[in-house]
């Protein structure tokens, strides 16, 4: 208060010197000058790392799940994660996390440093990949130890080590980790089955929403679908789910690759002439070791334009070295290398696809009252289509994929955006991939929204948008060293440079590819919806018949239905039976005529008739039905 | 009583007719059934030089439940059908409305759930549908709507044997048209004509001015759109009991058309025209022309909205509506973009409009 006047004052000038001289010079704000540590830094500003009230433990989540991917792909060893997440104090709202994971582990000495200290990663290279950079991690142990009295407690087992056990806290005024308790884990006492692994368990105080709790579900879900390769163990105090391996194959991980000439700043230059700082190299041959696209002449050629002499590379002083880095933003160089980053890949998108786990919440009320339970379901498309593109995008190698789900067990139209393997949950109205659906034109499908708008009515769709009418899924996934995030939260993509039209281009090659079959499922749900109306409206027009004239009513109705099923079209009558159950003459179970047709007497050459494709929409009809029995969906994956 | 029976008997008939048809086509024939119906509206209206009226053309419409789109139409004309039939066996009255409620219901399963009717409009179109099918009109169905018409003069109803004195002599009301016009006779008429006006704002204004007294006039209105009674009660005026009708509506497109929905009739009735209009009857005012000739103040005259001047526009191209004077007026208002109320006139005073304007145009027309 007593600054600001002073403030006010001065830069008001003199007339007021009275004020001045009221204000005794002692209360003068001072300022200090400290050096705040890393992690206090970051617990003081947790939205940085995206650690926000509500989304504590769905950042939790997140971070734990995407260390343990990353752990287990680096060595190419099919993950299995095993995640809980379970309240154990309602009245202080402190909820127990932990996730263990069939990783390669972290050295036993390295525990402490590499779970506590801020910044501290094995990460910090040119490479795509998922983690927050030495944060994450650091940032459940630093809430721990600021929220509750309880320990970290980590189990680690690494190559060529036994397992050890540590209860961890953070120093957060030091950054430094304090291990209270650590020990070599015997045999009965481990937790840690395979070769090797890790696992951590933290305590956290935290609300949890319903939203946030869904988010929660959502992400692991969704993580289930681009890493299908993966065993998730979901527990919680709702029940637990498994979302089971559906491939053993997996990505090829990603590598380090050498920054780009276009991207040179002086840091970059500096650290590059550093590191080669005990070996007699010359500038030159710096500039071409550190840098891709950089050959010997090319460097020659920059140091030349630079206008340097010939000396110990350490020998320039910046204002030599700034020269390097305008040449380099001034000359053209061959596009980056893309071979290093690790797309979902479309073998393993298709699978997640076709089998796309969607966690259900079953509400029981019984005596003890209402309970909900937690289960998963495979979610069958009837088609899914893939597509990619590699791209550069502001000078950074890019791969954009895209992939469509349509049909069978999907409800309805929903956006997935994953960004170098992680779902993106929030944000979604502001991200590229909105505008890139809003964009391409639903008649690349060879459908019109007049069509789509009829059979899908009755569907709750607020948006004016028509794609989203249809029963599809559409899946994004960006992987890039740098992805071009709009906000520090990480949760929405930017249209930076040519992403969009490549995500266009990608979007309308898939709308392309799939126009044939969903025109053939738009006619098929056009003859379902009319079979429902007539299925219906003929008891009402039976009805009124039947009160005005004598006649009779069993024998009209199903002669109408009859008629119906036949105008319809003899190709759909399966369905039209689905609809009619007891239209015909004493009907086999459902399920059972679908997969066994030669003992539906006296059906099988209607039957025999029927292609994949009507099978498959006809797996909607019915829930009885397994999806999974009878649905092979049909990949057109190949042009 | 009996003669009553044996009208309702002939109906019903009629629609068991129709039912027997549909269900012989599924039943016997195996085909799908269809109803034939006489297409009403723009495209299917024709003007007869001999009746000076719009009448239905030629044209009709196939419902059947062939298509997604007229398989919930086709089932809502049987309903009502059957509702009508049993409406007429258990010897009852109905407005339109109770007909809707009386059929109301909802379609479908649980995860497709429809109303049977998305609102009054439908279940009116499938009572208009089988007044088309059976070429009965509604009001012999003992379908009516909620009476709005209005009527004040020397007159003399009889509804249902009860006498109704419209002249009841104290100016301070009117008396409304009943809707259930079978049941309504005209038993006694002393005037020397009738005037027709838009609204019943208007006729309470001329009423109370002692216009019905001066003139030995019967006035009337449909409060705004007349609905098929008033239009009845004008036709029988001017045809069975030799009265001149007079009309007088706002000025400006929609005013006109109520005005000529009495003269020439209407596109969406063109199948009724025989019972509903009035082609002798004389359109007097109030014309675009008199905003001008009267001089009506600038603030009392409203400016033309677009949909006013599509109307317009619309109304012009109807080859019915070719006579000059009709074009005159239209183009008049296309060109001032200026309409009026009947109302404007109160500006001059409450007494101008009865005492000067109406007196001046009956003149004009030869009535008085």
């Amino acid at each position: 208060m007593t600054s600001k006047v002073t403030t006010e004052v001065l830069e008001k000038g003199t007339k007021q010197t009275k004020t001045i001289l009221q204000i005794p010079q002692k209360q003068k704000s001072k300022i200090y000058y400290n050096r705040k540590a890393e992690s206090e830094f970051f617990v003081d500003n947790s939205a940085l790392a995206g650690f926000t009230g509500e989304r504590i433990l769905y950042m939790s989540v997140r971070e734990l799940i995407e260390n343990s991917l990353d752990s287990c792909e680096i060595n190419h060893i099919l993950p299995v994660i095993r995640l809980s997440l379970k309240l154990l104090d309602p009245l202080n709202d402190l909820w127990i996390i932990s996730c263990q994971d069939n990783g390669i582990g972290i050295p036993s000495e390295k525990v402490p440093v590499a779970v506590c200290s801020f910044l501290t990663s094995g990460k910090y290279v040119e490479k795509q990949q998922r983690g927050l950079f030495g944060v994450g991690l650091k940032m459940i142990a630093a809430f721990s130890t600021k929220d509750t009295d309880h320990p970290l407690k980590v189990w680690s087992k690494s190559e060529e080590e036994s397992e050890y056990y540590f209860d961890l806290r953070t120093d957060i005024g030091t950054n430094k980790p304090i291990t209270l308790f650590k020990k070599s884990v015997k045999n009965d006492e481990s937790q840690i089955e395979g070769e090797s692994g890790f696992k951590v368990e933290a305590i956290l105080r935290a609300k949890l929403s319903p939203v946030t709790k869904n988010k929660i579900y959502d992400y692991i879900s969704q993580t289930s679908i681009v890493n299908p390769y993966a065993i998730i163990i979901f527990e919680t105090d709702e029940g637990k789910v498994t979302f089971k391996r559906r491939t053993q194959i997996m990505p090829n991980p990603s590598r380090e690759v050498l920054p780009h000439p276009s991207d040179m700043d002086l840091k970059t230059l500096k650290k590059a002439i550093f590191n080669f700082m005990n070996q007699k190299t010359t500038l030159q041959g710096i500039l071409s070791n550190s840098f891709q696209k950089m050959s010997n002449d090319k460097a020659k050629d920059i140091i030349n334009r630079a206008g340097l002499t010939v000396k110990p590379a350490d020998q320039y002083d910046e204002h030599e070295l700034i020269k390097v880095v305008n040449i380099c933003k001034h000359t053209k160089f061959q596009s980056p290398n893309t071979d290093h980053l690790s797309p979902i890949g479309e073998k393993i998108l298709t699978v997640g696809m076709t089998s796309e786990y969607s966690i259900i919440l079953n509400k029981e009320t019984s005596t003890s009252g209402s309970q909900t339970h937690l289960s998963a379901k495979i979610l069958k498309p009837s088609l899914t289509s893939y597509s990619s593109r590699i791209c550069v995008v502001n000078n950074r190698p890019t791969i954009v994929e895209c992939g469509i789900a349509y049909g069978g067990d999907i409800p309805s139209f929903k956006l997935y955006r994953f960004a170098n393997k992680i779902p993106l949950l929030y944000d979604e109205g502001s991200d590229v991939a909105r505008e890139v659906i809003s964009e391409v034109g639903i008649n690349k499908m060879g459908i019109s929204k007049k069509e789509v708008k009829e059979q899908f009515s009755n569907v709750e769709t607020r948006s004016d948008r028509t794609v989203e009418y249809l029963p599809i899924h559409i899946f994004f996934h960006i992987c890039s060293t740098k992805i071009p995030y709009k906000t520090a939260g990480k949760e929405s993509i930017a249209s930076e440079g040519d992403l969009k039209k490549y995500m266009k281009s990608c979007l309308s090659d898939l709308y392309r590819k799939v126009s044939a079959q969903i025109r053939r499922e738009l006619k098929i749900k056009e003859d379902e919806n009319k079979l429902r109306l007539y299925k219906h409206y003929i008891p009402f027009i039976v009805n009124a018949i039947s009160e005005s004239i004598k006649i009779d009513s069993k024998k009209l109705s199903k002669a109408f239905q009859n008629l119906a099923e036949k105008y319809v079209g003899g190709e759909l009558s399966n369905i039209a039976k689905q609809i009619f159950p007891d239209s015909d003459q004493k009907r086999v179970e459902p399920g059972n005529k679908k997969n066994t047709v030669n003992n539906d007497n006296g059906n099988e050459n209607k039957l025999s008739k029927f292609d994949t494709r009507s099978r498959v929409s006809v797996s909607k009809q019915s829930n009885k039905i397994k999806p999974a029995k009878i649905n092979i969906p049909r990949k057109i994956t190949k042009k | 009583m009996a003669l009553k029976d044996k009208r309702h008997q002939e109906i019903t008939n009629k629609i068991r007719k129709i039912m027997k048809n549909v269900g012989d086509d599924i039943l016997v024939e195996g085909i799908m059934p269809s109803l034939e119906i006489p297409k009403v509206g723009y495209d299917n209206t024709v003007w007869s030089d001999e009746k000076r009226m719009l009448t239905i053309g030629e044209k009709t419409v196939q419902v059947g439940p062939n298509s997604s789109k007229k398989i919930p139409t086709f089932a809502q004309y049987l309903v009502m059908a059957n509702a009508i039939r049993k409406l007429l066996d258990e010897e009852m009255e109905s407005t339109i409305r109770g007909m809707y409620y009386a059929t109301l219901s909802t379609v479908g399963d649980e995860n497709n759930q429809q109303k049977f009717w998305n609102g009054q409009d439908d279940s009116d179109d499938a009572i208009k549908a089988i007044e088309l099918l059976t070429n009965v009109p509604r009001e012999e169905f003992s379908v009516t709507s909620k009476p709005k018409g209005m009527i004040s003069g020397p007159i003399t109803l009889s509804v249902g044997g009860d006498l109704i004195d419209c002249n009841l002599g104290s100016r301070a009301t009117s008396q409304l048209i009943p809707t259930n016009i079978r049941d309504l006779e005209i038993v006694k008429v002393k005037a020397d004509f009738v005037m027709v006006v838009e609204k019943d704002t208007v006729l309470n204004n001329i009423r109370k001015s002692g216009f019905i007294q001066k003139y030995n006039a019967i006035l009337l209105t449909g409060s705004g759109e007349p609905d098929r009674a008033t239009r009845m009660m004008v036709k029988m005026l001017n045809e069975k009991w030799k009265m001149p009708v007079v009309i007088f509506a706002d000025a400006d497109p929609w005013g006109l058309g109520i005005a000529l929905r009495y003269k020439i009739g209407s596109e969406s009735l063109s199948y009724d025209s025989d019972r509903l209009v009035t082609p002798n009857s004389k359109v007097l005012g109030m014309m675009f022309s008199d905003i001008y000739e009267y001089n009506i103040p600038k603030v009392a005259r409203l400016a033309a909205t677009p949909e006013d001047l599509n109307r317009a526009n619309d109304m012009k191209k109807k080859p019915w509506l070719q006579d000059k004077r009709w074009k005159k007026e239209l183009n008049l208002f296309l060109e001032r973009k200026e309409k009026c109320e009947l109302d404007a006139f109160f500006k001059y005073g409450f007494k101008y409009l009865a005492d000067t304007y109406l007196p001046n145009k009956l003149r004009e027309a030869g009535v008085i």
